[in-house]
């Protein structure tokens, strides 16, 4: 089916896919009720208003036209699209640390257009680590599109990928994290996003913290058309913070996070991925580790 | 590099007690070195670990003993599964 899609995309051109999107955004917003509402409570607080249905429709057809461009970014279309970057100096001046750095996304936008700049930019490679299942997910459909892209994917779970990780900070290299989403038992912060609290994992910042390194927040928003708007925020160094400040410093990253968070999805609502309840309570109290 | 070799040396009760105890230093554990049982597993249901705080006592013990850890060594499940393996693993490869 992918290869299929990617078979229309790539030999009929962006436009001809493009004509499926619509049909995708049209079956998700008359079939699936439960992301229809995720997408309604959403919006109803990034909006500032009631939602209407030109607005779920819109919120559809936007994630659907940023997977559908992945195609094409990783197969190196760059040409095909309209790229504003702000905030390139402060990754260049973080980089020339020589140190590596951590960039944190979020499902806000589409992060492929980040990883594309990078191979189109400079020989900078962004190795993104997520959840194991989802990175045996995301190999899969990467072969099916450019079998080369498959090595920039880390799978979390265990020690070898911890290691690997840091291998890759030693090398100068930058790695990437969604850090909106908890893969498991991960100790939660609430932090208000749109004036309400949701949790938000500790995990991607406890790491950042352990191996101490400058954290830049990163997302690459989709405006319409073929434009994009890539924007890198300064988000913590760690680079200098002792063990026993480690835990208010994540605390302060985390709020940080939620801030700029916040700030991204009223300035560009329909780029919010997480069609899911995220704003529910947390399942059982989770304080933060003592010490 | 000896990376891929199984330990041959067995740790002693002496260093799994010096492995525990640097692990609940490190890692600000709620819980004595008689109470951690050197078989119980690290990550879970056992001292209840994540990958991050294995991470952490990871580093902290490759500092302690000069070990080199690599991420491409196949051993490393093995060696971080419990106590007695970890500190097996220290045994066979320290280097100070």
């Amino acid at each position: 089916m992918l290869r299929v899609m990617t078979w229309i995309s790539l030999r009929l051109g962006r436009r001809a896919g493009r004509v499926v999107l619509h049909l995708i955004a049209s079956y998700f917003l008359l079939f699936a009720p439960a992301s229809r509402r995720a997408s309604r409570n959403y919006l109803r607080r990034a909006l500032g208003r009631p939602p209407r249905w030109r607005d779920l429709y819109q919120h559809f057809f936007t994630f659907a036209a940023t997977i559908h461009d992945r195609v094409y970014l990783v197969n190196h279309r760059f040409e095909l699209f309209d790229f504003e970057v702000h905030g390139e100096d402060t990754l260049r001046r973080l980089l020339a640390g020589g140190k590596g750095l951590f960039l944190m996304g979020a499902h806000l936008g589409s992060f492929e257009v980040i990883r594309a700049l990078g191979r189109r930019d400079t020989d900078l490679r962004v190795a993104m680590v997520m959840h194991q299942d989802n990175a045996q997910k995301i190999n899969a459909m990467l072969a099916a599109i450019n079998p080369e892209a498959v090595q920039d994917i880390i799978g979390l779970g265990h020690i070898d990928s911890m290691l690997k990780l840091r291998e890759r900070l030693d090398e100068g290299g930058v790695v990437g994290m969604l850090a909106d989403r908890t893969p498991g038992n991960d100790i939660l912060y609430p932090v208000p996003i749109l004036g309400t609290n949701a949790n938000l994992p500790s995990g991607p910042f406890r790491t950042a913290a352990l191996l101490r390194r400058p954290v830049v927040f990163m997302t690459g928003l989709y405006l319409g058309g073929n434009r994009y708007a890539i924007h890198f925020d300064p988000l913590a160094d760690f680079s200098t913070v002792a063990r026993g400040q480690r835990d208010a410093a994540v605390e302060a990253a985390i709020a940080r996070y939620a801030a700029l968070l916040d700030h991204y999805c009223r300035t560009a609502p329909y780029n919010w991925f997480n069609f899911f309840d995220f704003w529910q309570p947390a399942p059982t109290a989770t304080p933060p580790k003592a010490g | 590099m000896q990376d891929n070799q199984k330990p041959t040396v067995s740790s002693t009760a002496a260093l799994q007690r010096e492995v525990a105890e640097l692990m609940i230093e490190c890692l600000n554990l709620e819980v004595t070195a008689d109470q951690i049982t050197p078989d119980a597993p690290l990550y879970g249901d056992g001292l209840g670990l994540d990958s991050i705080d294995v991470l952490e006592a990871a580093l902290e013990v490759s500092k302690r003993y000069g070990l080199q850890l690599r991420s491409d060594s196949e051993d490393n499940k093995h060696i971080f599964s419990s106590l007695r393996s970890l500190s097996d693993y220290i045994a066979a490869q320290r280097t100070r």
